[in-house]
């Protein structure tokens, strides 16, 4: 499975036993570059500031709601950096972990049986390039105003239960559809490309089809899921943004993005934006470890 | 040395094969027969080397013998049994991608216990014993990718002894390694089919392999297989590949190998 940040030297990589890379693979190489396009873009910032136009918040503005996350916007109807972050990544988590809940299992039998691999293969090949934005406006008249809340306690309580209320179910419907496509293709592919060999190996010991999936067939696959798994994130991440600046939500880092706009608090726009990327460079350096250690007995199939 | 040991009793038989026929569907559609008639048997307790040139259908003997894939004709038997219906008694062994690469050295060995069900303490002493016999010592903690070819092939021969399985199917395990770690490692199989009482199987296109390690020597036809001739190779053990006599059973193979390939063209 190819890795990004790529390691090794810069020549494809030909010698996989290169562990010492060139200055770009040592730390302070890769803050250096990695800040390069960054630092480009506060020079930009910079650059607007000077323009003297309105829509470009001083960095002092930005920096002072940065170093201030728990504090409710004044004049923004808004709740603070903190709970909105927060806001948004439960929605994530849920609608997230019920795709990957989902998909991986389905994953495994289409894998397995022709039957079911006929059974979804259209369905899947049809569904899946619909972009889960486009189903916003479809999900949201369906789904109502429904949340978490309104499902456990009914609706008439729901707004007692702040949080749970603010998980709207129709967003947790396109997160899951986001999620569901690429984690349930992956699983596929990494369970049809378990090699032959293996499972030979296993039938002749006699070993149950449940001991061949745990020791054989997931422990292959595993690298492909996380990778599925990588890349469903990242559509996660673009559908829930988007979707919190659609009408009927009261919350999220989307939302608070959304809302300073309209009533010109650009510093705010311009912290959620900051947030958005860092958070998401960051759950993108955490699946790509966890793909990494995944896939760490590949050495020996190059 | 005991008599018994310096002239092979072949005795009973543990591989019986009976005019096997396969065919495989090119790409094309077209049927291309791998074997074409393969009928020998291998005695229990000794090993039985298939050589022949490269296209000869080694493989698929194995394979039909380890009852992964079915003869379209004819019968194969182990113990004049279905291998279908010997789950656990049958190990095969392989050139390439034989231990598996996510598990540990003696997790690997362990497998087959594991599969069994036996209690980890239990499985854990027998490893431990495997891996001291087999000169594994130390690696257990290691991965595969960590070990050298000849290491790799000494863990995939403990992985067999744990399953104690007693026919042993083996297609060029020793084939990618270098001269000297490939006699160690024939040395050490001929101690274990003694020792364990083994019936193995053994496919090689190299012909100073099976003179070394055959007690009865198999010569494939090129494809599509038949036997072209099989006989007992009765030099005393240790064998010494410099003796002349061990020259002239070479000498045999490879003039048969060649008028093999003749006839061909």
């Amino acid at each position: 499975m190819p890795s990004f940040p790529a390691r090794g030297n810069d020549r494809f990589m030909t010698d996989r036993n290169d562990q010492r890379g060139t200055w770009a693979d040592r730390p302070v190489g890769k803050i250096l570059l990695g800040s390069a396009f960054p630092a480009l873009l506060v020079v930009a910032w910079w650059l607007g500031i000077r323009s003297g136009t309105a829509v470009i918040p001083s960095f002092s503005a930005v920096i002072g709601v940065l170093a201030h996350p728990l504090e409710i916007p004044p004049d923004l109807y808004s709740r603070s950096l903190a709970f909105s972050l927060m806001m948004t990544l439960i929605r994530l988590a849920l609608g997230f972990g019920l795709g990957v809940a989902t998909a991986v299992p389905l994953g495994f039998l289409a894998g397995k049986s022709r039957v079911v691999d006929r059974l979804f293969y259209p369905l899947v090949q049809i569904a899946r390039p619909i972009n889960p934005v486009v189903l916003l406006p479809l999900v949201t008249v369906l789904f109502g105003l429904s949340s978490l809340a309104s499902v456990a306690f009914g609706p008439v309580d729901a707004w007692k239960y702040d949080v749970a209320d603010q998980v709207q179910l129709a967003m947790v419907f396109i997160l899951w559809w986001g999620a569901f496509f690429p984690v349930f293709l992956s699983t596929v592919h990494g369970v049809r490309s378990v090699r032959t060999s293996y499972l030979e190996t296993m039938r002749l010991l006699g070993a149950t089809d449940v001991q061949i999936l745990r020791r054989v067939v997931l422990p292959h696959s595993l690298p492909e899921i996380a990778h599925g798994m990588r890349i469903a994130m990242g559509m996660c991440w673009l559908v829930l943004i988007a979707a919190e600046i659609f009408p009927g939500t009261r919350s999220g880092i989307g939302y608070m993005l959304c809302t300073a706009c309209k009533t010109s608090d650009y510093q705010y726009t311009f912290a959620a934006m900051i947030v958005i990327g860092i958070t998401g460079l960051l759950i993108d350096v955490a699946f790509a470890r966890f793909e990494r250690n995944a896939g760490h007995w590949q050495a020996l199939e190059r | 040395m005991p008599l018994e040991d310096l002239i092979p009793q072949l005795t009973d038989t543990a591989y019986s094969l009976k005019d096997v026929e396969k065919a495989f569907l090119s790409r094309g559609g077209t049927a291309v027969k791998a074997l074409d008639g393969v009928t020998f048997e291998g005695p229990e307790g000794m090993i039985t080397c298939i050589v022949g040139p490269t296209g000869s259908g080694k493989t698929t003997v194995l394979r039909i013998v380890s009852g992964l894939e079915r003869a379209d004709r004819g019968t194969a038997t182990i113990n004049g049994k279905d291998p279908a219906t010997l789950v656990r008694k049958i190990g095969y062994l392989t050139q390439r991608h034989t231990l598996f690469p996510w598990m540990r050295v003696c997790e690997n060995i362990a497998l087959p216990l594991e599969v069994k069900g036996v209690p980890p303490e239990d499985a854990r002493s027998q490893v431990a014993g495997i891996c001291a016999r087999l000169g594994l010592a130390g690696s257990g903690d290691l991965y595969p990718h960590e070990l050298s070819g000849g290491m790799q092939q000494r863990a995939a021969l403990g992985r067999l002894l744990a399953s104690e399985s007693w026919y042993w199917l083996m297609d060029e395990p020793f084939t990618a390694l270098d001269e000297r770690t490939r006699h160690q490692l024939q040395h050490l199989l001929i101690d274990l089919v003694r020792e364990r009482k083994l019936s193995v199987l053994f496919v090689t296109h190299s012909i100073d392999e099976a003179v070394y390690l055959a007690d009865r020597v198999v010569v494939l036809s090129a494809g599509p297989g038949r036997v072209a001739e099989s006989f007992d190779n009765l030099l005393a053990r240790p064998r010494n590949r410099l003796s002349q006599e061990y020259g002239q059973v070479m000498e045999r193979i490879r003039t048969r190998i060649e008028s093999v390939l003749g006839e061909e063209e």
